[in-house]
């Protein structure tokens, strides 16, 4: 009964099929645009223009005009379709999988027993840490008699001082912490430029292992909810084992938000993509990509409009689709919930 | 009495989050392809120059002793006074001092003076955006959504909302030239970038890049508000109030939007920090000499010192902006007070 009434909640409001339709526009786009116009979306068209004077508008030849070097508009924005639809997703797979896991894995131990550190062990750290411009050997040294007080803990029971506990839901927790508070564009663009060459695979991996630390969160509040039910109290009482719990029983129960933060997730790839090229620090021309026709097309702005209001206008259509499907999702969830 | 406890842990958490940030981009970095000692010298210098700055800066010694003269310098003591210009020969040339504590990021190699010279003129511009920035979210975004909660099911309200979707999904550096192109280059009225002379030209100058955040971040806080201040409007505290004689505006105004308003102010307590950790793109854009512009041209520049200064500052404001959050729940709400 469940699944029906989600779905017919989902497809009732108009929104959702506005997104739907547009998603669904943008995808035989990125498939058909290559037979729709029959240009080269490399080749230079030299024949229409000499260099230095305008770019060609919107003509019977070429639909969406030309750029600067007289290369065809209408199939560089399809094949820049294809690249941000495989990235939105593909980096939105990463980022679902792994947030999924480790939201459900922190939410499911919270609370639970985890490592006791000593806080000599930490005293030894921090002093290991400070002496590094002095004596490397020394500082090597106090790191490991750290560790050894920590495993020492554990064995024993016993830390001299006090100590205090990490499970496992703390530690993810705060390294989600730290990863929000790093300046993630920054980062996104530190490894853009370190290549020298930069691929679609380096783009959609690099935002696939940062874009999940939000999506962790998230699933994490909702496992919360669910592992004290009844189903997965009976499930353990009936003596199922940690792993088939949460995979056959808890993960289950935060797929629906789950995939409502993944259809979010897929506009804010397409948009982070985007941000990447525009910038200079995306997939490497002379490969088309939005962002980076955007930047082109700004320069002209007031001579040939065309140039920068395509890929504006796919841009805009791509993340507003995504984000309508993905409220519709959201709202429909919601009610369900009550 | 206020407990001192919760406050430390919460401060040690952040120390920890910043450090754990600085540690990972300094690795990050020294992994980076890149030549400092090259880029410090220039394309024309001789190899034994190189090599003397590559001594100077200690880039002979492995990465882990780097990292602690990199601590070790962050926060030292010492009887000097640095220059005030950031520039010169001297030990603590590059210093900032707090009495007898220095604080040293190191020489910015593209412009050779103190990187904490060069952060301090440009955090109060950041600022300075931010803040305008915030302004202008809060005031479309919270009106708008206020209204739309009030007006609930018409057509316009609906309207505003799918319009507040729109606005979320649209990029700020297309927003951002748009602007740009329609009241600086069309209408003449405001300038088109840079940051200007005086405070007259300041204000000017700010307008249209606060304007973009402004809109992008207005769509959001529209619907965060029209979601709170609907679910208050339900509630049992308002009825009575409309029994009791109460305006309609005076329930939204008094008594809705004052409870909607603690959701709001800890989303805009977490908003200002990222705000101040750089709109890169906005900055970009707008060619706004603030943190974000900074950190772009320190990356495509390879400049490694600036741009860990740039990092530590973001998370900085990231960090400080939770306990903002954090401390906003205090005050506005007194079910939270002990």
């Amino acid at each position: 009964m469940k699944p029906a009434g989600l779905r017919a909640r989902f497809l009732r409001q108009k929104g959702t099929l506005v997104g739907l339709a547009l998603v669904l526009a943008l995808l035989a786009f990125a498939a058909a645009g290559p037979w729709i116009s029959s240009h080269d979306p490399f080749a230079s068209d030299f024949q229409r223009g000499i260099a230095g004077e305008l770019p060609v508008g919107p003509s019977r030849e070429f639909w969406l005009g030309t750029d600067r070097i007289y290369r065809d508009q209408l199939v560089r924005l399809a094949y820049g379709a294809r690249l941000s639809l495989l990235i939105g997703l593909m980096a939105t797979a990463i980022a679902s999988v792994i947030g999924g896991a480790v939201g459900i894995v922190a939410g499911f131990f919270e609370g639970g027993r985890g490592l006791r550190i000593p806080w000599l062990s930490v005293a030894a750290f921090v002093a290991s840490v400070a002496l590094l411009p002095r004596s490397i050997p020394l500082s090597l040294g106090l790191f490991g008699a750290a560790l050894i007080g920590v495993l020492a803990a554990q064995i024993t029971g016993k830390a001299p001082l006090g100590a205090f506990e990490l499970n496992l839901d703390q530690s993810l927790m705060s390294f989600v912490d730290v990863g929000l508070s790093f300046p993630f564009m920054l980062l996104v663009m530190a490894v853009g430029a370190s290549f020298e060459h930069t691929s679609v695979t380096t783009i959609l991996v690099t935002l696939g292992l940062t874009g999940w630390l939000g999506t962790a969160r998230i699933v994490r509040a909702k496992t919360l909810e669910v592992r004290n039910r009844e189903f997965v109290l009976a499930a353990r009482a009936l003596g199922q084992s940690t792993p088939r719990i949460l995979v056959m029983h808890v993960l289950p129960n935060v797929r629906g938000p789950l995939l409502a933060i993944a259809t979010l997730s897929v506009a804010q790839m397409i948009l982070a993509e985007s941000v990447l090229s525009y910038v200079g620090a995306g997939v490497s021309p002379p490969t088309p990509t939005w962002g980076h026709m955007l930047f082109e097309g700004q320069e002209v702005f007031g001579a040939a409009p065309w140039l920068f209001l395509g890929p504006a206008g796919f841009i805009l259509v791509a993340v507003f689709g995504f984000n309508l499907l993905g409220e519709g999702l959201r709202h429909a969830l919601d009610r369900s919930d009550r | 009495m206020i407990a001192i406890a919760p406050i430390a842990k919460r401060f040690g958490r952040g120390l920890f989050a910043i450090w754990a940030v600085v540690t990972i981009s300094f690795f990050l970095h020294a992994v980076l392809p890149s030549d400092p000692a090259r880029i410090a010298a220039g394309p024309q210098a001789r190899p034994q120059d190189v090599a003397a700055i590559r001594e100077e800066m200690g880039l002979d010694r492995g990465v882990l002793a780097r990292y602690g003269i990199f601590l070790g310098r962050l926060v030292h003591v010492s009887s000097e006074t640095p220059p005030e210009s950031g520039r010169g020969k001297g030990a603590h040339a590059s210093c900032k001092a707090l009495g007898p504590l220095h604080f040293d990021l190191g020489k910015s190699y593209q412009q050779r003076r103190g990187v904490l010279t060069v952060l301090g003129e440009r955090l109060p511009r950041t600022m300075m955006l931010a803040v305008v920035a915030l302004i202008f979210q809060l005031l479309f975004g919270v009106t708008l959504g206020s209204w739309a909660a009030k007006n609930r099911g018409t057509f316009l309200s609906r309207a505003f909302m799918s319009g507040s979707l729109l606005g979320v999904s649209l990029p700020t550096f297309v927003l951002g030239v748009i602007l740009q192109y329609v009241f600086a280059h069309r209408l003449g009225l405001l300038p088109l970038d840079g940051y200007g002379n005086t405070w007259p030209e300041h204000l000017k100058s700010v307008i249209l890049p606060g304007l973009t955040l402004g809109i992008y971040g207005a769509a959001y806080y529209a619907r965060l508000t029209r979601d709170e201040v609907e679910g208050e409007l339900k509630s049992d505290y308002v009825r009575t109030a409309r029994a009791k004689g109460a305006s309609p505006s005076r329930a939204l105004v008094v008594h809705a939007l004052r409870n909607a308003l603690l959701p709001i102010s800890t989303a805009a307590a977490l908003d200002l920090g990222a705000l101040v950790g750089g709109a890169i793109v906005t900055e970009s854009v707008f060619r706004w000499p603030g943190i974000g512009s900074l950190g772009i041209s320190a990356l495509l520049d390879r400049d490694g010192p600036v741009l860990m200064g740039t990092v530590l500052v973001t998370a900085a404001a990231v960090v400080l902006s939770n306990m903002l959050a954090d401390a906003t729940y205090g005050v506005l709400d007194p079910r939270t007070r002990k």
